[in-house]
């Protein structure tokens, strides 16, 4: 049982830095690319645990080839569909990343 | 016959699309006339079925929507022989001369061409397009009929047309009467082909919605149409729209007719609706439908009626046609073709590319053998998309330690490679081993590195918390834990495991990431231990400069300049020294090579700034034997160095410097001094020493 909710724990912490890194982008713009290779553009409104993203303000970067997205304005995206997002740089401590990122290999050893 | 033929021919004008703001108008004259026919077709209609039906004279062109126009030859037949006809116009004759006998004005209604004066046949074909709305391959048809018209590079090619001028003179009776004769399954879905003008205004795909509706009807009304008649009920199935038309076998529906019907040859040798339509001409003007087939659909009694609306209305637009506007109708047209667009017709749209191939063949062979006017099967081919982007599945980026992959919807996943494949482009010089060797090489340090850096991160958590705990047993505890971290990892950053070199840091600091940590790890160091980090870098401070491709050198700049800031003058000496000294290697020295770079150069002036504060400040100076004058040499040397190469813009430029210079060099040398300083440090900040 405990060894099960360690494991459990585990996948959680896998997890937990990317949720925890969008956390922090929330209320910025971001621009998510989808593996169906549709972008979208908006403001991240809230993330989740399995990185479903949702957005608010939408706009499809190009129009032209998605149009039946003209009348949407906020949208929620499936964590397993998403290929990118592409975040402003300045909002980014890069190296704070890195850390976490370090971090969390460290518990995923332990 | 003559009369049908003239029937035809005014038909052929009649009919077909009025809708749409490119179709041409409808002339006057035929607009009177068939508003004449309307009403005399609506009269009758209703005396004999109860309903009003609607005159479908507002078709225009040859292209007639009407199905049983449409499931006729697509090439203006020659004249059918009455035979086929004959036998089935006495039966229902009865039923017909009740009709007839309205005398005058029917024949007039009959003479206009519309060849479908039989209010029946008029209704069932009507009611096709409303079954159209609702059956899938109907829409589909619209759809293909609207995108013929909006845009000649989607499925309907030009063939399509062409055989859409072909449709009206075709849709005799004659031509009809011919078809059935002929019945011959593998022609049975050209029909289908064929655009086909939907005079119905009731289907809401209709893109122009005016009277006589449709831009250009797809064939596979017909089919529709037959099961409609077939079924004569709500047959209607629901279908998610698809381009494609969907060829449904005639046969199980065609118990419902009459025996005379039957042997129009409906069934499996019947060219889908044709049969059923083609009596339309001349063979139905004087045959009623059975009673039980004229008992119309709901749908097709609404649809009749709003045909009767319209045709009051002259040229208004179909009421459900202003709900969309004629772009949103094309945006969704074109949405539904994205999906069709293939990179590989052949492939995605294998059997109807080959079953045109087959269709090919055999009029080629038919016209070979027999005296047959050229026949063109209409291609539909779904738009055909060069794709010019491609993805490469497995990426290896530069400098990576392995490969990502990209995964698209289409193509989930790829395997990658174990050991990259991927040759660095850099360092062409060396021979594969030795490129082999340094990126293991490099591999090796970055693991070591990247160890440290777990280290390095307890070191800072412990520091942090050493600041914060009161007791001090526990920031004993802690300090004594940061000091064996501490060791561990400059032992580490010193000689990294595994890797054979007798340089110190050397190979952490080529690689960035191990600049970063050493800009990092440097305020646990010791000063002494600090500066022989810094004396370290000073010495290899052109192999880094060269080498420093990601220009993270800057990185260490605020720790070194921690470190330098507790130097003394000796010390300072010490590390000046090695700027100075010329390189074994070549007879250059560091000293233009840093004035280049960017780091070099504020290091340097670092180092002359602690040397100037060091100075000018009261603090006695434990200078040793020969200092003052390696010093002025220094000064000496860096001066004419300044002045003569352009200099790049340091991180950082200590203001004391031009007082530094000022107390060795002459005035003329200091302005200039100045002048190229300034220069080149047009955003520096200017740091008070």
């Amino acid at each position: 049982m405990i060894l099960l909710s360690l494991s459990y724990s585990k996948q959680y912490h896998l997890r937990e830095l990317f949720y925890s890194f969008f956390k922090s982008l929330v209320g910025k713009d971001v621009v998510v690319e989808l593996k169906n290779d549709l972008s979208i553009c908006g403001t991240l409104h809230s993330v989740d645990q399995y990185l479903n993203i949702k957005l608010t303000d939408i706009s499809v970067t190009d129009p032209e080839k998605y149009p039946h997205m003209l009348s949407v304005k906020n949208c929620f995206i499936r964590g397993s569909v998403v290929r990118y997002v592409q975040l402003p740089a300045d909002e980014v401590d890069t190296q704070l990343l890195q850390d976490a990122a370090r971090k969390e290999a460290m518990q995923q050893k332990q | 016959m003559s009369e049908l033929e003239q029937q035809d021919a005014a038909e052929s004008c009649c009919y077909g699309e009025r809708g749409g703001e490119d179709e041409g108008v409808m002339e006057e004259c035929e607009l009177e006339e068939m508003g004449e026919e309307d009403e005399e077709i609506d009269l009758y209609n209703e005396e004999t079925f109860g309903i009003d039906l609607d005159e479908r004279s507002d078709e225009e062109t040859g292209d007639s929507t009407d199905i049983l126009v449409f499931c006729g030859k697509r090439s203006p037949p020659p004249p059918p022989s009455p035979p086929p006809s004959t036998p089935t116009t006495p039966v229902p004759q009865p039923q017909v001369l009740p009709a007839l006998s309205r005398g005058q004005r029917d024949r007039r209604v009959l003479r206009t061409g519309d060849m479908f004066e039989d209010p029946a046949v008029m209704r069932t074909v009507e009611g096709r397009p409303s079954l159209q709305s609702l059956d899938s391959a109907i829409v589909d048809s619209h759809i293909g009929s609207l995108c013929e018209t909006l845009d000649p590079d989607t499925w309907m090619l030009s063939p399509y047309g062409r055989s859409r001028k072909a449709l009206g003179p075709m849709l005799h009776d004659k031509a009809i009467i011919t078809v059935i004769d002929r019945p011959d399954p593998a022609r049975a879905p050209l029909d289908f082909l064929p655009p086909l003008r939907h005079p119905f205004a009731t289907c809401p795909l209709r893109g122009s919605g005016k009277r006589g509706g449709q831009r250009g009807l797809h064939p596979l009304v017909r089919p529709l149409g037959q099961r409609y008649l077939s079924q004569m009920g709500p047959m209607l199935s629901r279908s998610p729209v698809r381009p494609r038309p969907a060829f449904s076998p005639p046969q199980p529906y065609m118990q419902p007719f009459t025996p005379k019907m039957m042997h129009l040859r409906f069934g499996a040798h019947s060219p889908s609706p044709a049969p059923f339509c083609s009596p339309s001409s001349h063979i139905l003007q004087r045959f009623r439908f059975p009673g039980h087939v004229t008992q119309l659909h709901p749908q097709h009694r609404r649809l009749l009626s709003q045909r009767h609306q319209r045709s009051h209305r002259g040229d208004n637009l179909d009421p459900n046609g202003q709900l969309m506007s004629i772009k949103e109708k094309e945006w969704i047209i074109r949405l539904q073709m994205i999906q069709l667009q293939s990179e590989n017709p052949h492939l995605d749209d294998y059997y109807y590319q080959e079953y045109y191939q087959r269709l090919e063949a055999k009029i080629a062979e038919e016209e070979m053998l027999g005296d047959k006017s050229k026949r063109e099967p209409p291609k539909l081919t779904t738009p055909y998309v060069t794709k010019t982007e491609t993805y490469t599945p497995v990426v290896h980026i530069e400098g990576s330690l392995g490969q990502v992959a990209v995964s698209t919807c289409f193509s989930p996943r790829r395997a990658i490679d174990a050991v990259h494949a991927a040759q660095s482009p850099e360092e062409p010089r060396f021979s594969e081993q030795e490129q082999l060797d340094s990126r293991k090489q490099r591999l090796v340090v970055l693991h070591n590195i990247e160890k440290c850096y777990m280290v390095l991160l307890e070191v800072e958590e412990a520091a942090k918390r050493k600041a914060t705990v009161f007791s001090e047993e526990e920031r004993e505890r802690l300090e004594e834990k940061v000091q064996r971290r501490v060791k561990l990892i400059y032992s580490q950053l010193q000689y990294p495991a595994n890797l054979e070199t007798a340089e110190e840091f050397l190979p952490c600091l080529l690689v960035s990431k191990g600049k970063r940590l050493l800009a990092r790890f440097l305020p646990f160091l010791s000063q002494d231990i600090a500066l022989h980090v810094l004396k370290t870098v000073t010495l290899h401070l052109p192999v880094l400069m060269s080498r420093d491709v990601d220009e993270a050198l800057p990185v260490m700049y605020p720790s070194l300049c921690t470190v330098i800031g507790r130097l003394s003058f000796s010390q300072l000496i010490g590390v000046l020294k090695g700027f100075t000294t010329t390189l074994p290697d070549s007879k250059e020295r560091c000293l233009p090579m840093a004035c280049q770079n960017k780091f070099g150069i504020s290091l340097l002036y670092a180092l002359l700034s602690q040397g100037e504060r060091l100075l000018s400040s009261d603090t006695p100076m434990d200078a040793g034997i020969g200092d003052y004058e390696t010093w002025t040499e220094t000064v000496f040397l860096v001066a004419r160095e300044l002045s003569h190469s352009s200099l790049v813009e340091p991180l950082l430029l200590p203001s004391n410097l031009l007082s530094l210079f000022c107390r060795y060099l002459d005035k003329h040398t200091v302005h200039q001094l100045e002048d190229s300083m300034e220069r080149s440090t047009a955003g520096c900040p200017a740091v008070p020493s």
